[in-house]
């Protein structure tokens, strides 16, 4: 092992625990003011959105949107979320289908 | 958290966590870990020093970025900044976690704030706002995600360049599915669509305009403005101690 290497790895890691710790440790012990329980209401919806589109529309390797076996799993994984509530069932069902996609038209 | 929880409720709540993040993201979580660990042995990585890498930093994003900059002699101070900048997302998860996380010690968040991830924080927000908010259910699914991405990264590391594509399987699906999934479940009330649309709209175009993870943060930041003004008072209030029923999120 190079210790210079380990170094740069604990200070990645340094570096990135000081993006997981402050808020949580500050905002966990104080009541938010109501705008930023507003904001805060909103924040899942507008990450997880922000999250996952980009993932299904713009497939890596690609300069920009194209056409992947993601998109048709990605409407099928919303229906089925919706229509039973179960998260398991819906991405199963989505992750088969994109599989199978996959071998069938690449 | 109920005051008065015991510790065989705080074991359930851990279960359950570990239970749905292995039911979910795990599969994939290995497959990747084991894509990035066969990816470090070929940037010059020893098994060891792959090993010490995921312990210390745990970020797979990261650890992902920092492979071509490893090959290419980036110096230490930029693997640095690029970890942190590409993590900076986790302040907004970290922010969105913490009214649910009200009445524990400085130490168990401290402790508690290694475990955000991008999918630990997906799968206990869906928890959360549908049940009862323990950070057991959290730790669990951190817990269980950490541990998938050190198998994973140390098996591709042994492998070495014999790992199959994940995309083969659709594993590279199971990360958007599992995101769309819980706002599939979550959009209920028209304002809400108007924030996913707003962070959608935001997020295509950083995405496509700039690269990288920018995206993440800026339609995080940008998009949950509106929520100051359209959400409802009570919108983000999480149950209060011993105030729930129990759900019938158990299945």
């Amino acid at each position: 092992m190079r210790p210079g290497l380990i170094l740069t790895f604990a200070a990645m890691g340094v570096a990135t625990y000081l993006t997981r710790a402050p808020l949580l440790l500050v905002l966990a012990r104080r009541r938010l003011p109501g705008w930023l329980e507003r904001y805060f209401a909103a924040l899942p919806i507008a990450l997880l959105t922000a999250l996952a589109l980009p993932l299904v529309l713009l497939p890596p390797g690609g300069p920009g949107p194209a056409w992947d076996a993601q998109l048709p799993g990605a409407i099928l994984v919303a229906f089925l979320a919706r229509r039973t509530g179960n998260l398991l069932v819906a991405v199963a069902a989505g992750v088969a289908l994109v599989a199978a996609l996959r071998v069938l038209i690449g | 958290m109920e005051p008065e929880s015991t510790s065989t409720d705080v074991g359930a709540e851990v279960r359950a966590g570990a239970r749905d993040a292995a039911t979910t993201v795990v599969p994939s979580i290995l497959a990747y870990g084991a894509v990035w660990g066969g990816l470090a042995r070929q940037a010059g990585l020893s098994l060891g020093e792959i090993v010490a890498m995921c312990l210390l930093v745990s970020a797979g994003t990261a650890q992902f970025v920092a492979l071509p900059m490893l090959t290419s002699g980036a110096p230490a101070a930029l693997l640095v900044v690029t970890a942190y900048i590409v993590n900076l997302r986790h302040y907004l998860m970290a922010a969105g976690l913490a009214p649910y996380l009200t009445g524990l010690s400085r130490l168990r968040l401290a402790l508690l704030a290694h475990g955000i991830s991008d999918e630990a924080y997906a799968l206990t927000l869906a928890r959360f706002t549908r049940g009862p908010a323990h950070p057991g259910y959290f730790a669990g699914c951190a817990g269980v995600i950490y541990l998938a991405w050190y198998v994973g990264a140390t098996a591709g590391a042994l492998l070495g360049s014999r790992i199959p594509d994940p995309r083969r399987f659709g594993l590279d699906f199971v990360f958007p599915a599992v995101f769309i999934a819980i706002l599939a479940r979550e959009l209920r009330a028209r304002w809400q669509w108007l924030v996913a649309g707003v962070a959608a709209t935001i997020a295509l175009a950083v995405a496509w305009g700039v690269g990288g993870t920018w995206h993440i943060a800026v339609a995080g930041l940008a998009a949950s403005t509106l929520g100051i003004f359209l959400a409802p008072a009570n919108a983000s209030a999480p149950s209060p101690a011993g105030g729930e029923t129990p759900t019938e999120d158990a299945a």
